[in-house]
C-alpha cells in the first residue's frame, strides 16, 4: 500500500441502554477515550468517518450530521458509513483507506448506536429484506441465524449443547470486560433452559440490544512511531459481499455454503495475503470476531482458518477458543455479549487493537500477541469484513 | 495529484419523475452494467464496488442487501458511504490510491418517487430542538435562502434567472427528467413553497440511477486507454446547528474546493475551469456555490447571473446538463455530477456538450443547506 497506517487509540462507552446520553453524547466519550489514549485532541484529527448502521433503530435519519459538531467533525472532511452490520469494520476500513491514500496523516472513525431505543429491533430488522420476495414471510435476524444452525445441524451434526457451549464461553469472557453489556458465569444447561426464540436459537445463543459509542484513532507510519510505542498496525483488510438470497447458498448449484462462510474464508485470505500469514493457526494469537449468535462463532473460527470445516463444534468443546487455549475468540465477550449495531464490528476491532497494543484491560489481554484479527459481519450474513492488526508492520 | 486515478466510463439511466416500469434493483442493474459496458470492462475485471445510497429513501433498512448484487457487488470487495452519491467516487479514489484496488464500480441511486421525501428529510432533524418546527428540506433551505436574500439583497430576478437558464440547458439533454423551458415571467410568478423559494426555483423529485469506473494508473496503462482524469477532489463538513453556520456563505464549501483545487493545481477556478456541474438543489444553491467555489467575490453571484458568465455560451457554463433544477434523484444527485462532468471532458455530452472542455468541476452536497460538500476536478 502507499502509506502504512496503524490504530494507536481506541475509544468504548460502557454499553448497556444508555437513557442518559444521545447519540452524540456517546459518540463524543468514545472518541474523547480514543483521542486520550493516543495522546491527541479533536484539533489533531484531519478526517472522520462516521459509524451509523440503520438509523430506524435510533428514530433519527443520517444522525452522522447531527454528531459532526459532537466529534469535532465541523470543516473536515466527513463521511458516514453503512453495511448494515458490518458497518464498523467497513469503517475503519475506510479510516484505513484515509490514511493508505496518502491523503491524510490522522483519521477519527467514531459512532455510535442505541439499539435500547427501539421498541422492537426484531421489527425493524424485519424490512432489511427485499420487500417483494422475503419480507412478509416474517423474517428476521434472528431467523437468518436459525437457518444457519439448521444448516451446520443438517452438515455436521452440530447438537444444541455445542452451541451453548460458545455462549458459556462468551459470557464468560465478558466479566474480563469492563464495557461489555451482558456477562456472566453459565453452565450448558442454563442456555438449554433460556427458552427458544426460533428453533433452534434459544435467548442465550442471542446478543442484547446494547447502546454505546466506539472510536480508533489511526495515523500514519511516522505519526505512530512518534506518538506510540506499540502501535496495532493495519496489515491487511478486506471485505466482501455475498448474495442477500439464504437459499442461493444451499444446494447444488450454490458456490458459497450458507453454512461455512466461504466467503469471508475468501476475505480473510487476501487479507492474510496481505499481512503476510501463511498459517493463521500458528501466527495469529487472537481473534475478536462478530458473532452476534454462538451458532456464526462457530462458523467464523473455520472462515479465518483457525480449523477445517465441521471441527469448530469439537474443538470449542475442548477449550481450543477459551482464554486459556490456543487461539482465544473474542476475549471481550465479542458480539454476544454486546450489540450496538452500528458500533458492534468497530468494537471488535478496538478489542483486537486492545489486544495488540498491549491495553486490554487485566484478565482480557491476552500474553504475547503479535497479531490480532477483527471481523464484522452485516446484511443478511452477506457483507463480512476482516482487519488484521500487527504489532510490526508487514 | 498528477494521474493517480482515471475515469474509464459512466453509466446513466435516464432520470424520470416515476419509473413505474422498473423496480430499484432494474434501474441499479441499467446504470451499472452501461458504465461497465461504456468503459469496456466486464465485472470479473472489477475489484472494488463502492456504494452510496440512503436507506430511508430506498424503504429499507440496510438498502444494500438486496441492491449490492445488481450493482456488480457479488463477492466483490464492497463498501457503502451513506451520504452524497460523488462521495462514492472519494471513497472509490482512496481505495485505488492505496494501491490495494485497480479497477472500482461506483454506483448510485434513488427512487424518489416512491419515498416521502419531505417526511424522511423532518426526521433527519434531531427530536429535541429541530424536528417539532416541522422543518424539512424544503423549509431548511428556505431559510438558507432567506439568509442570503437579506444578506446581499439581491433582486429576485436573479434566482428566476438561474431557473430559466438550467431548464433551458435540460431542453437538450435527453437524460433530463424536466425537458421543458421556462420563462422568467413563469418562475416568478410560480407559488411560493417556503418563503422566499418559489416552485419552479426548487428542484423537483426524480428517479435515476449511475454508475462509474474508476481505474488506477497501472490499469490504464494495462488497458492502453486515454482516459479522463481526477485531477483532484476535496470534501468537507460544516456544523448541523443552522444558527452557528452563515448560511449564506459556505464555509465547507470553500474548504472542499481549496483542497480540490491544490490537488489539481488550481488558482484561478474562473480562467481555468472550462465547465461545472453544481449541485443546485435550488436556484439559491447555486449562487452560494458560485461564492464558495472561489469562482466570484462573496455577494457577487448576481453579478455572474447579469453578466451571462454561466449561460452555456459564457465564460464558464455552469449545469450545461440542466443540473438539479432539471431532475434531482436525491442521493445520486452528486454522482450524476460527476458522470456529466466527465461526459463534458470526453466531450461525449452530445446535445449539451460545452466546446473545448480541459477542466470539468462536480460538485456534490449532503445535508440540510448543503453542510457537507464535495468538489472534484475532472481533466485530460
Amino acid at each position: 500500500m502507499k502509506e502504512r497506517a496503524a490504530i494507536i487509540g481506541v475509544g468504548q462507552t460502557p454499553y448497556k441502554s444508555h437513557h442518559d446520553y444521545t447519540i452524540p453524547e456517546l459518540s463524543q466519550q468514545a472518541a474523547m477515550e480514543a483521542l486520550d489514549m493516543a495522546g491527541m485532541s479533536m484539533d489533531d484529527i484531519e478526517a472522520v468517518v462516521y459509524s451509523m448502521a440503520p438509523s430506524e433503530f435510533l428514530g433519527v435519519n443520517e444522525p452522522d450530521k447531527w454528531c459532526v459538531d459532537a466529534v469535532g467533525g465541523r470543516n473536515k472532511p466527513f463521511m458516514r458509513i453503512h453495511t448494515g452490520g458490518a458497518t464498523g469494520g467497513s469503517a475503519a476500513q475506510a479510516g484505513f483507506f484515509h490514511v493508505a491514500s496518502g491523503l491524510f496523516e490522522s483519521v477519527l472513525v467514531v459512532g455510535a448506536d442505541k439499539v435500547r431505543e427501539c421498541t422492537d429491533s426484531q421489527q425493524v430488522l424485519n424490512t432489511i429484506w427485499d420487500p417483494v420476495y422475503e419480507r412478509q414471510f416474517g423474517l428476521d435476524t434472528i431467523a437468518m441465524a436459525a437457518f444457519q444452525a439448521v444448516r451446520r445441524m443438517y452438515k455436521y451434526g452440530t447438537t444444541e449443547e455445542q452451541m451453548a457451549r460458545v455462549a458459556v464461553r462468551l459470557l464468560q469472557n465478558g466479566l474480563n470486560n469492563p464495557k461489555a453489556h451482558l456477562k456472566g458465569k453459565i453452565t450448558i444447561d442454563d442456555v438449554m433452559n433460556s427458552g427458544y426464540y426460533e428453533w433452534p436459537i434459544k435467548k442465550f445463543d442471542t446478543c442484547p440490544s446494547s447502546a454505546g459509542g466506539a472510536a480508533v484513532v489511526i495515523v500514519s507510519e511516522e505519526k505512530a512511531k512518534k506518538l506510540c510505542n506499540r502501535p496495532a498496525w493495519i496489515n491487511g483488510c478486506s471485505e466482501i459481499a455475498n448474495t442477500v438470497f439464504m437459499g442461493d447458498q444451499m444446494g447444488g448449484a450454490a458456490e458459497m455454503d450458507y453454512a461455512d462462510w466461504d466467503e469471508l474464508a475468501i476475505a480473510a485470505k487476501e487479507a492474510y495475503g496481505q499481512a503476510g500469514i501463511t498459517n493463521p493457526k500458528k501466527e495469529i494469537q487472537v481473534a475478536d470476531v462478530y458473532a452476534p449468535f454462538t451458532v456464526t462463532d462457530l462458523a467464523i473460527c473455520e472462515a479465518l482458518g483457525f480449523c477445517d470445516k465441521g471441527e469448530s463444534e469439537k474443538l470449542n468443546e475442548e477449550g481450543f477458543f477459551d482464554m486459556d487455549g490456543e487461539i482465544p475468540i473474542s476475549p471481550s465477550g465479542g458480539s454476544l455479549c454486546t450489540n450496538a449495531i452500528a458500533v458492534t464490528a468497530l468494537a471488535r476491532v478496538c478489542d483486537a487493537a486492545l489486544q495488540v497494543l498491549g491495553k486490554a484491560p487485566g484478565k482480557m489481554q491476552v500474553k504475547n500477541v503479535s497479531n490480532a484479527v477483527a471481523t464484522g459481519i452485516g446484511g443478511s450474513f452477506q457483507f463480512h469484513t476482516i482487519m488484521v492488526l500487527g504489532s510490526d508492520y508487514n | 495529484m498528477t494521474e493517480n486515478v482515471a475515469i474509464l466510463g459512466v453509466g446513466m439511466t435516464k432520470i424520470e419523475g416515476s419509473k413505474t416500469d422498473q423496480k430499484l434493483d432494474d434501474m441499479i442493474f441499467e446504470a451499472t452494467s452501461r458504465a461497465l459496458q461504456d468503459a469496456s470492462v466486464t465485472r470479473d475485471d472489477i475489484d472494488s464496488v463502492v456504494i452510496s445510497a440512503c436507506d430511508e429513501l430506498d424503504g429499507r433498512c440496510i438498502s444494500s442487501m438486496v441492491l449490492a448484487t445488481p450493482a456488480g457487488s457479488y463477492l466483490k470487495d464492497e463498501i457503502k458511504v451513506t451520504d452524497d452519491g460523488s462521495y462514492g467516487v472519494i471513497l472509490g479514489a482512496m481505495r485505488i490510491l492505496s494501491g490495494l484496488f485497480d479497477l472500482s464500480l461506483v454506483v448510485s441511486w434513488c427512487k424518489t418517487s416512491e419515498a416521502p421525501v419531505a417526511e424522511v428529510m423532518n426526521v433527519r432533524w434531531d427530536p429535541f430542538y429541530h424536528r417539532g418546527f416541522g422543518l424539512n428540506h424544503i423549509t431548511s433551505d428556505a431559510l438558507m435562502a432567506g439568509a442570503y436574500l437579506n444578506k446581499y439583497k439581491i433582486s429576485e430576478e436573479i434566482p428566476a434567472k438561474v431557473v430559466v437558464k438550467n431548464r433551458k440547458n435540460g431542453t437538450k439533454n435527453k437524460n433530463a427528467h424536466l425537458q421543458e423551458p421556462v420563462t422568467l415571467d413563469e418562475v416568478k410568478s410560480s407559488p411560493v413553497i417556503s418563503l422566499p423559494i418559489r416552485e419552479l426555483e426548487y428542484a423537483p423529485e426524480s428517479d435515476g440511477a449511475c454508475a462509474l469506473v474508476l481505474a488506477s494508473p497501472r490499469k490504464v496503462k494495462d488497458l492502453n486507454r486515454n482516459p479522463v482524469w481526477l485531477r483532484g477532489f476535496g470534501w468537507a463538513i460544516d456544523s448541523y446547528y443552522l444558527g452557528e453556520r452563515d448560511l449564506a456563505d459556505s464555509n465547507s464549501l470553500r474548504i472542499a474546493a481549496k483542497k480540490a483545487y491544490e490537488m489539481a493545481g488550481i488558482s484561478n477556478p474562473m480562467e481555468e475551469i472550462d465547465v461545472a456541474e453544481i449541485s443546485d438543489f435550488s436556484a439559491y444553491h447555486e449562487l452560494v456555490a458560485y461564492e464558495g467555489l472561489g469562482l466570484c467575490d462573496r455577494g457577487k453571484a448576481a453579478d455572474m447571473v447579469e453578466k451571462g458568465f454561466t449561460e452555456i455560451t459564457g465564460k464558464l457554463p455552469v449545469n450545461p446538463s440542466g443540473g438539479l433544477l432539471s431532475s434531482n434523484p436525491f442521493t445520486a444527485a452528486g454522482l450524476f455530477r460527476v458522470c456529466e462532468a466527465y461526459l463534458q471532458v470526453a466531450g461525449r455530452a452530445n446535445d449539451h456538450q460545452v466546446p473545448a472542455v480541459e477542466k470539468a468541476l462536480a460538485h456534490g452536497s449532503t445535508g440540510f443547506c448543503a453542510q457537507g460538500n464535495s468538489v472534484f476536478i475532472l481533466g485530460k
